[in-house]
Parts: structure tokens; C-alpha cells; sequence
């Protein structure tokens, strides 16, 4: 009876187990799902203080340098107070950078203390930045006749808020600037360096300049194997793979990169088996998209035209006689008469990362080939043999 | 056939909705979780120029492009009666500061103090920094000052109902000289816990004014 009730105990024990993976996968799923929207949170919240800081730079509220406590930085309500500190050590980083805002932050232990005053009317507890009697019987010396500061970020619908305003620390309390700062929509995160701030505009006018591509001119570089279809008849030989290296220009003919044109020369050689050139142009469209995307992959679709021209032993399948794997390996260099040029028509897509490198894959149409037996096909669409499969990995400077 | 075609739109609309309404491919918690505005095109490309491609020299203003941005604080993550508050609190303190306004030309010499009645102190403390921020905006004195009234008087306060409760309030506020005859207070009320509108009053020299 006592092993039953073990069991039985095991089951009731294991019961509520069962139900935590999908509990915890609902719970990782809410962890990424609040660290992707506060990661924006707090990108578009370091742009704008960002902005603030600049907004001192160009019109500074003080004349002379002038110590400023950071009385408080508020988050959004239900955000995190990481987010907190996070701006309070930005907001020092960008203010020191920039010495032109004649803020200087400074520390006050007593100010943010907590502090216990009692006086005739009342006994009030508070931090002592918001009690300036209290710190005026302290009688310290940092707190004396400065300015706190204050910020608050707030999230009002799909909008974040930034408000700061200035005090003086003395007993009537005046607000002596205050601001309103909301992101814009047109102007999408994009942290700055310190010390090279720019206006909202400035970085509008550089986000157009980044997503539409102006006076994109690109040098590739593309590495690429192409091969061939083995033929139907068993006793012919396809041409070996080629290896290409090919580099040219590449620029964007509309606005955001949406169609990209590029024209390419090629080489390839190979010892004892092959050389080769090659001019190719390609037209290229996106398709994942209007304008080129700046945070994700792009792929293109794209068709284009190559003429290539190879000579070797290796290039004897392209002149059309049917050819063992003997007749290759004996080929001598007398015997190789000649050049074998012929056209390509292309079709394929291109997956793009951050237009810094890329992988393409394509098949390609010799209409020259059509009757050449030593070449079968991978694919054949309304009567169009696509006798060569090709893949490309590109870099772009 | 008539009814054949009703159908078929409705369900057509339901597949491929047009506007920002539920359907096949948008939950209602997708509509829930975003904000949606109408905009002309020139307006939509200078406000989203990566999304709304540029528009095209006929186009005239009236075109449309309903633009949806997420909110950036998902739902459940405050309280209702929160987020309702802090969704505007933009336009919610500048309404509010826009009914004191008839009484800024009188009392421009005087320094503005800000108190905020509402439950959550989180909440409380973004209406009073919006709201100072609005009222120096306006060219006003503003302080950071907060008038402080005594352990009973609040005590007998908050027993009182809020139409005679404010009144009293600011009477003591002047009574024990905690609000200056130099200073005017605007105080911003949450009277009822179930409403999202807020309220107003002004407090001068003892005298007590709902605005709002």
C-alpha cells in the first residue's frame, strides 16, 4: 500500500511540473517579447536626451559654468528601473562631452538622502533635494544655492516624452527652465557619438540620405562557382565547375536601393585545366520591401546577361564534341585550338546583409548550348534548358 | 444575387480589411496595441519617410494613408486607469492648464504651485511635471515648492467630501501660511477612483475655484 501511495504522491507532486514548460515558454516568450520593445524604449529615450543635451550646447541656460544636482530621472510607469540608471549614466557621458552646455554635474550626498526635519510646523520626512530648509541646517556646502535637475520619460501612447526642468535649491523652489522634448517619428533611433551631436533635423535629413540610397556607388567583390548540368548521354563529360572572381560597380537606380544595376568583369584560372573572362551586367530588384532595410537581410531578385570567354583543357565540353574523362586528362596544350566564347542569360536571388556582404544563388541559360551534348540541364522552363546552377558569396566596399 | 454579393464583400472585408479593423489577418488585440491615424500622403512621407514611399506630383493632399505605430507600453503592463491617464497626459494637462487660463492675466505676478490629488504616486509624479512644465511654458512663475499641511488637518480632511475638502484645504493652506499671499495653486484632482478624466481647482489667498 505504501509504494501505491508513493506514487500517488509522485503523480500529484509531478502534476503542476507538467504544466511549467509551457508556462516558462510563455514567460520567455514575454521576457523577449519586453526586452525587444524596451531595447527600442531606450534607444529613442537616449536620442533624446541626446537632443536635450544639444539643446543646451547651442542655447545654454546658464552663462558660466554651473554646478547642477541630478535631483531625479523617471522612467515610464512599468519600465524598469535599469531604464533609470541607464539614462542618468548617459545624460552624465553626453554632458561631459560637451563642456559647451555650462552644466556641470555634481554630486550631493545630502541632497538625495532622505532626510528627517522637524521644525515648529511640522515634521517632514523627504529627500533633501526637496527639502531646501532641511539642507540649509545641514549647512553643506554642495547644496548650497544650485540647481537641480530633473527628467522624466514618459511613454503616452505611441510616443515616448521627455520633459526636464531646472530648479534653483533655495527656499522658494523656482523652476528656473523647463522643456518638452517628443520623438519623432521621422527620425527614427540612431545613437550618436558623444561628442558629435546633431539636430533632429540633421539626423532626419541623414536617416533620407541612409534609406534612399543617395550617390550609392558600390565596388563588389563576388567569389562564385558555377556548374554545369551533366548530360543525358553517359559517355559525355560536362564541363568542370569554374571559379570566378569578379568585381565592377554597382549602384542604385532608384530611390532606396529598390532596383540596383551593376556591371561586373570576371576571371578565372585554374592551373593545367582552365582561364577565363568574363563581362556580365544584372539588374537587380528587391524584394522584400520598398527601400533597402537597414536593420534586417534584403533579398533581391535579379536576371542579367554575362558573355564569357575560357580556353584550357578543361574548357573542351563547351566546343560541342562529345569527349571522354580520358580526353580531357590527355589534352595538351598544342591541342587546344580553340576559344570557346559564348553568351548567358541569368535569373536568381540575392540575400544582402546590411549591403556589407551577401550570397546569390542563380541558374543560368546559354543559348549557344542548347544543342551542345557534353551540357544537360538542371532545369527547364517552357522549353528553356538552364544549363548552369551558379551560387556567389559577395562583399561590398 | 444581391445578397450572393453582401456576402461575398463582407467576407472579402473580413479577409482583406481595409482600415485599421479587425479581421483574418488582424487580431483585436493587434488593434488594441496600436495607434492608427489618417494622413495625406505628404504629410505621411514627411512623418514616415521609410515606410510611405514619396508621392507622385498628381497625387493631391486628400489621397490617404492610414499610418499605425505600437504603442510602446503593451497592455497589462499598467493599470487601466493608469494608462488611460498617462495615453494623454499631454493633452490632458494642456486642457487643464488651458482652463486656468482666464485667471493667468490676474495673477501673472504671482508664483505658480503645483499639487496633484491621485492615488498612484508614480502617476501623480508625471501629471505635476507636465503640468509645471505647461504652466511655465505659458510664461508663468512656477515653483517646485509643495504646500504641507499638518498629520490632523489631513486626517480630518480626507474624511471630508471633495466638494468641501478642497475648499477646506485651501483655507488651511492659508490659514497656516504654507501658501503664500505672492503664490496660487493649481491643484490637479482625481475625485472619483473610477474615471480617467482629471479635474482642476485653483487655490488663491484661501479662496478655492473648480476649474475643471
Amino acid at each position: 500500500m505504501k509504494p501505491l501511495l508513493a506514487a500517488l504522491g509522485l503523480c500529484m507532486l509531478a502534476t503542476p511540473a507538467l504544466a511549467d514548460p509551457l508556462e516558462d515558454a510563455q514567460r520567455r516568450k514575454l521576457d523577449e517579447l519586453r526586452s525587444s520593445v524596451a531595447g527600442e524604449v531606450h534607444l529613442t529615450a537616449l536620442d533624446m536626451v541626446d537632443e536635450l543635451v544639444l539643446g543646451w550646447k547651442s542655447e545654454p541656460v546658464f552663462a558660466d559654468a554651473t554646478p547642477v544636482v541630478l535631483a531625479s530621472v523617471t522612467v515610464p510607469v512599468g519600465m524598469g528601473a535599469g531604464m533609470g540608471a541607464l539614462i542618468e549614466n548617459h545624460l552624465a557621458d553626453v554632458l561631459a562631452a560637451n563642456p559647451g552646455t555650462q552644466v556641470q554635474l555634481v554630486h550631493c550626498p545630502s541632497c538625495t538622502a532622505v532626510v528627517v526635519h522637524s521644525g515648529p510646523e511640522a515634521t517632514v520626512v523627504s529627500r533633501g533635494i526637496d527639502n531646501p530648509d532641511a539642507l540649509a541646517e545641514l549647512e553643506d556646502t554642495t547644496s548650497q544655492n544650485q540647481h537641480a535637475l530633473y527628467v522624466d520619460i514618459e511613454a503616452e501612447g505611441a510616443f515616448l516624452v521627455l520633459r526636464a526642468r531646472l530648479t534653483r535649491m533655495t527656499r522658494e523652489r523656482p523652476i528656473v527652465w523647463s522643456h518638452t522634448i517628443a520623438s519623432s517619428t521621422s527620425v527614427p533611433s540612431m545613437l550618436r557619438a558623444p561628442g558629435q551631436l546633431m539636430t533632429a533635423d540633421e539626423a532626419r535629413d541623414a536617416y533620407l540620405d541612409a534609406i534612399e540610397g543617395r550617390g550609392d556607388i558600390h565596388v563588389p567583390l563576388r567569389v562564385g562557382v558555377r556548374t554545369y548540368a551533366q548530360p543525358e548521354d553517359q559517355a559525355a563529360v560536362a564541363p568542370p565547375p569554374f571559379l570566378w572572381f569578379q568585381s565592377g560597380a554597382e549602384m542604385s537606380l532608384t530611390r532606396g536601393a529598390g532596383w540596383t544595376g551593376s556591371l561586373m568583369g570576371g576571371f578565372t584560372f585554374i592551373p593545367q585545366a582552365y582561364t577565363g573572362l568574363m563581362g556580365q551586367a544584372r539588374a537587380s530588384r528587391l524584394i522584400t520591401g520598398r527601400v533597402r532595410s537597414h536593420g534586417r537581410p534584403d533579398v533581391y531578385a535579379f536576371f542579367g546577361a554575362a558573355v564569357i570567354n575560357v580556353w584550357g583543357p578543361g574548357t573542351e565540353p563547351f566546343s560541342g564534341q562529345v569527349l571522354t574523362g580520358d580526353d580531357i586528362l590527355t589534352a595538351q596544350d598544342e591541342d587546344i585550338v580553340n576559344r570557346d566564347t559564348f553568351g548567358t542569360l541569368q535569373g536568381g536571388l540575392d540575400v544582402r546583409v546590411g549591403s556589407r556582404m551577401g550570397m546569390s544563388f542563380f541558374f543560368e541559360h546559354m543559348p549557344s548550348m542548347r544543342e551542345n551534348p557534353n551540357m544537360g540541364a538542371y532545369v527547364t522552363i517552357v522549353n528553356v534548358p538552364f544549363q548552369s546552377l551558379g551560387t556567389e558569396v559577395a562583399f561590398w566596399f | 444575387m444581391i445578397p450572393v454579393f453582401l456576402v461575398a464583400t463582407g467576407w472579402l472585408a473580413f479577409l482583406f480589411p481595409s482600415g485599421p479593423v479587425p479581421g483574418l489577418t488582424r487580431s483585436n488585440h493587434w488593434i488594441r496595441q496600436h495607434d492608427c491615424e489618417r494622413l495625406n500622403k505628404q504629410e505621411a512621407y514627411r512623418k514616415y519617410p521609410g515606410r510611405v514611399p514619396p508621392p507622385k506630383a498628381e497625387e493631391d493632399g486628400e489621397v490617404g494613408v492610414v499610418v499605425c505605430r505600437e504603442r510602446v507600453v503593451r497592455d497589462g503592463l499598467r493599470s487601466p486607469a493608469d494608462e488611460a491617464v498617462l495615453r494623454k497626459l499631454d493633452g490632458l494637462v494642456d486642457e487643464l492648464v488651458s482652463a486656468s487660463e482666464p485667471y493667468h492675466a490676474s495673477l501673472d505676478d504671482r508664483t505658480w504651485l503645483v499639487e496633484v490629488f491621485y492615488p498612484e504616486p508614480s502617476v501623480s509624479v508625471k501629471l505635476s511635471f507636465a503640468t509645471k512644465n505647461s504652466l511655465l511654458q505659458s510664461g508663468l512663475q512656477v515653483s517646485d515648492r509643495v504646500p504641507l499641511l499638518s498629520a490632523e488637518d489631513v486626517n480630518v480632511l480626507t474624511r471630508m467630501h471633495p466638494d468641501v475638502a478642497y475648499p477646506a484645504a485651501c483655507q488651511r493652506y492659508a490659514d497656516t501660511g504654507t501658501l503664500g499671499p505672492g503664490e496660487a495653486l493649481l491643484a490637479i484632482v482625481r475625485r472619483d477612483p473610477r474615471e480617467t478624466v482629471l479635474h482642476a481647482g485653483i487655490c488663491v489667498d484661501g479662496g478655492w475655484v473648480w476649474l475643471k
